[in-house]
């Protein structure tokens, strides 16, 4: 187990490692003009000349990478071009935002979704069909309809919950809960759904399998075979599509960011990517490939408790 | 087999509703409006910008002010229409020649931290703003020197006349803060000034809500309308007016688009231009396309734009066709100059042919997601009707603004603020202003400019007209129209438009009687 994990955060570094030093150079290509663009329009050239100066922009790549590497490995992302921030606090400052959210709609979407896919899978008939159509339904609509729809209904017309911003945990639980409570439920819905098919999938397969016809067999009571055997089995399936979901989230959180007005993490990328923050971009590059890299070692941890096969393949 | 955990769930979802229900009035709170009460509560607004830095040294105009105004006290104030009144400066006056100007300082002002306000105080943040390198320190490039004559009196000391000085110091320029907090260096998130609020830093989240309160001693009560003010940055349009219309936000700027909801609420709506929008000539002297070179090239594009469909296409009717770059209220402007240039495909084809060009084509730049594609469609055709082809070529959002200022494009759509005939000459027109990256410039032009810059208050109004007047002819730009800005505040909420700004100052709010 310990060489499993040895091996697993090995290979993380080395993707975090790879993924930056793309990204880096990447950007580098692309950024052609953004000291013009902190100055703001009426900045002469000269202004501009010497923003660039200040900003490093006249040294080599290389140097400025080494500079950049240099800095990241000791923990330090440098500060924002635009608005002078360390790079560090504005990530740790949206982080609580982005993980609300997405953390608060795996567990929902865990919970409902193996409701869902275990009562489609055992009662089958009409629950079965019932359940299929609603979530190809579901997982059919975009995230940013619901919410616009969520947003009209809830905040505009009922008034009962803000239609933007948020409210840090720390400062108010009941506040808090409202500001991230539509676009949570904006992004569950599609997250249920298709975990949801998964889930019933994996119950279905696990239970034509032979074990489960032998216990049935012995006089097991049927609740104690759903929950002690067949969920055991059908776990890991459902584990690696909540892991997907999580990873995908953290793309589809951008939006819903957008659409609510959230300082989080999607949208300081989506923003910093527009304006050319180098430096902040980097940082939420690095800091999204390290959620990710936990995220699947969480995963195939767990997978591992539950299904000891795992652990030697 | 029986779910009853899926009774639990339904269940458990209500009462996380009604929780939620019970729990969910942290909107804005209006202020009170019993009609005795007109002062006090609180106040949130909506910015599409976020701060980037409380530094006033890097302060900069429009959208931004709104952040720096509760905390900082600038040197004059700029009434809502414009007019200029003492604020930290109680008089100011300027030599005979207009290089030398003379403020005279308020002497019962304290910094929020306790320092007093001097003229070494304000001599300090004029010599960083103009070197600092913060977005506006151009503005401040005329001055040569700032000099403490006495402890209440400042000298700034020009190298050339600079007839939107004074505006300037009634903006971004003016603020002021505590010299204490500047050697400190931490003003970017920490600001101190003498202004009529300090930043609450409990209650501020960076990026999504800033929270000033009420200053206790401040030396002018009659500014503190409010207890707190709070901004929130919201970025997104469709997002502010979703949060003015949910009762979030006491006032916000919002769009075309999104007007007709706001009306509809029954909210109240300002409408006022600050910008004018059109396409700009680079290239006038026909180093890229040797066509814009003739004048009457440049003339026929003007007719060939059919500048009230695209008002109405693109603009949702909100604002006003016109001929002209400078603004209403301004000095340059001339009434007759509005439709200078109708609407007329013959008039526009009879000049290309006088001017003996064929057919030719222009390279524009265009940025999606930022450029109407109703917008270039309707340029497009427009000129494609008179034999002019477009080109258009994409350009990433973040190199838009730096390709037309570096003359990588012959012509190109814009939208440019409409200050003062100063500040506008040397955005557009001046050999070396920002929009003029060819340098294009004539005899005449240099005349008028240097007429603006050092003449009597009387010959600059007259040389601001004939400029006007002679760019018109001269088509220089083929201006389509003055958008309105859509301003809107709730039904507990006044304010006033602040001319030649994009929202209204703080100081111009108050609860409705």
């Amino acid at each position: 187990m310990v060489s499993f994990i040895v091996r697993r955060l090995i290979s993380g570094v080395v993707v975090l490692f790879v993924v930056s030093s793309l990204t880096f150079f990447m950007l580098y290509f692309s950024a052609t003009s953004v000291a013009r663009n902190i100055l703001g329009e009426s900045a002469t050239q000269a202004q501009v000349h010497l923003k660039e100066i200040e900003l490093g922009l006249d040294q080599p790549l290389f140097s400025r990478y080494v500079d950049w590497l240099g800095g990241a490995l000791s923990g330090n992302f440098g500060v924002s071009w635009f608005n002078s921030q360390p790079v560090v606090d504005s990530i740790v400052g949206r982080l609580p935002t982005t993980l609300s959210i997405v953390l608060v709609t795996i567990v929902i979407a865990a919970v409902l979704a193996t409701l869902f896919g275990v009562a489609a899978a055992v009662r089958r008939g009409w629950v079965d069909r019932l359940l299929q159509i609603v979530s190809i339904g579901a997982s059919a609509i975009p995230q940013f309809v619901v919410a616009i729809v969520l947003v009209t209904v809830f905040a505009i017309g009922l008034q009962l919950l803000p239609a933007t911003g948020y409210v840090p945990l720390t400062d108010s639980f009941g506040g808090w809960l409202a500001s991230i409570t539509l676009p949570i439920i904006a992004l569950a819905i599609g997250a249920v759904a298709s975990t949801a098919q998964q889930v019933r999938s994996a119950v279905i397969t696990v239970l034509s399998r032979d074990y489960v016809r032998t216990l049935r067999s012995r006089g097991l009571a049927p609740r104690e075979i759903l929950f002690r055997h067949v969920l055991r089995g059908a776990a890991p399936a459902g584990l690696t599509v909540l892991s997907l979901q999580f990873i995908g989230m953290l793309g589809g959180v951008v939006v819903l960011e957008q659409i609510f007005a959230l300082p989080g993490l999607g949208f300081l990328a989506l923003q910093s990517t527009t304006q050319g923050d180098m430096p902040v971009l980097m940082g939420v590059v690095v800091y999204i490939v390290i959620i990710v890299v936990v995220v699947n070692l969480l995963v195939d941890l767990a997978v591992g408790w539950l299904n000891p096969k795992a652990r030697v393949s | 087999m029986k779910f009853r955990p899926r009774v639990a769930a339904v269940a458990l979802l209500t009462a996380a509703a009604i929780t939620l229900t019970a729990c969910s009035g942290s909107g804005a709170q209006p202020a009170s409006s019993n009609g005795s009460a007109v002062t006090g509560g609180t106040l949130t607004i909506g910015a599409l910008v976020d701060v980037k830095s409380f530094d006033p040294a890097q302060a900069h105009i429009g959208h931004y002010v709104q952040y720096y105004q509760p905390v900082y006290d600038s040197l004059l104030r700029r009434e809502a229409d414009g007019t200029l009144v003492p604020m930290l400066a109680t008089a100011w006056e300027y030599n005979s020649d207009n290089t030398e100007l003379t403020l005279t300082l308020r002497d019962d002002v304290t910094f929020t931290d306790g320092t007093k306000l001097d003229a070494e105080a304000v001599k300090i943040n004029l010599d960083r703003f103009r070197t600092g390198n913060g977005p506006d320190a151009s503005t401040l490039a005329q001055v040569s020197d700032v000099t403490v004559a006495d402890a209440t009196t400042v000298v700034i000391t020009l190298k050339a006349q600079d007839p939107a000085l004074l505006d300037y110091l009634g903006n971004a320029d003016g603020f002021i803060a505590s010299p204490a907090a500047v050697e400190g260096g931490k003003l970017a998130t920490d600001p101190v000034g003498s202004g009529p609020y300090t930043l609450d830093k409990s209650k501020t989240v960076a990026a999504s809500s800033y929270t000033f309160v009420k200053n206790p001693d401040y030396w002018d009560p009659s500014l503190q309308v409010y207890d707190t003010i709070v901004v929130k940055p919201i970025l997104d349009t469709t997002a502010m007016s979703n949060a003015l219309l949910s009762g979030q936000l006491n006032a916000a700027l919002l769009t075309a688009k999104t007007q007709p909801q706001a009306k509809g609420a029954g909210l109240t709506e300002y409408n006022y231009p600050t910008d004018w929008q059109g396409l700009l000539f680079f290239d006038r002297d026909g180093t890229m396309v040797p066509e814009l070179a003739d004048v009457r090239v440049r003339q026929a594009i003007n007719y060939a734009i059919d500048k009230e469909t695209l008002l109405a296409q693109v603009g949702k009717g909100l604002g006003t066709a016109t001929s002209q770059p400078f603004g209403k209220g301004t000095d340059a402007f001339d009434e007759s100059l509005e439709s200078a240039y109708p609407y007329d495909v013959d008039k526009a084809k009879e000049l290309l042919s006088e001017a003996g060009v064929g057919e030719f084509s222009i390279t524009m730049p265009t940025v999606s997601g930022f450029l109407d594609p109703a917008l270039t469609a309707g340029i497009g055709q427009n000129l494609a009707d008179v034999g002019i082809t477009v080109n258009w070529e994409n350009v990433a959002g973040s190199d838009f603004i730096s390709s037309l200022v570096q003359g990588k494009y012959a012509a190109s759509w814009f939208s440019l603020f409409q200050g003062s005939p100063w500040v506008a000459v040397n955005q557009i027109i001046a050999p070396e202003a920002t929009y003029n990256p060819f340098h294009t410039t004539d005899a005449k032009v240099e005349t008028l400019i240097t007429a603006i810059q050092t003449g009597s208050a009387e010959e600059q109004k007259t040389a601001a007209q004939e400029i006007n007047k002679y760019i018109v002819e001269q088509a220089w730009f083929a201006p389509f129209y003055r958008p309105d800005q859509i301003f809107f505040t709730d039904k507990n909420t006044t304010t006033e438009p602040q001319l030649q700004q994009a929202v209204p100052s703080i100081y111009s709010y108050a609860p409705a009687q």
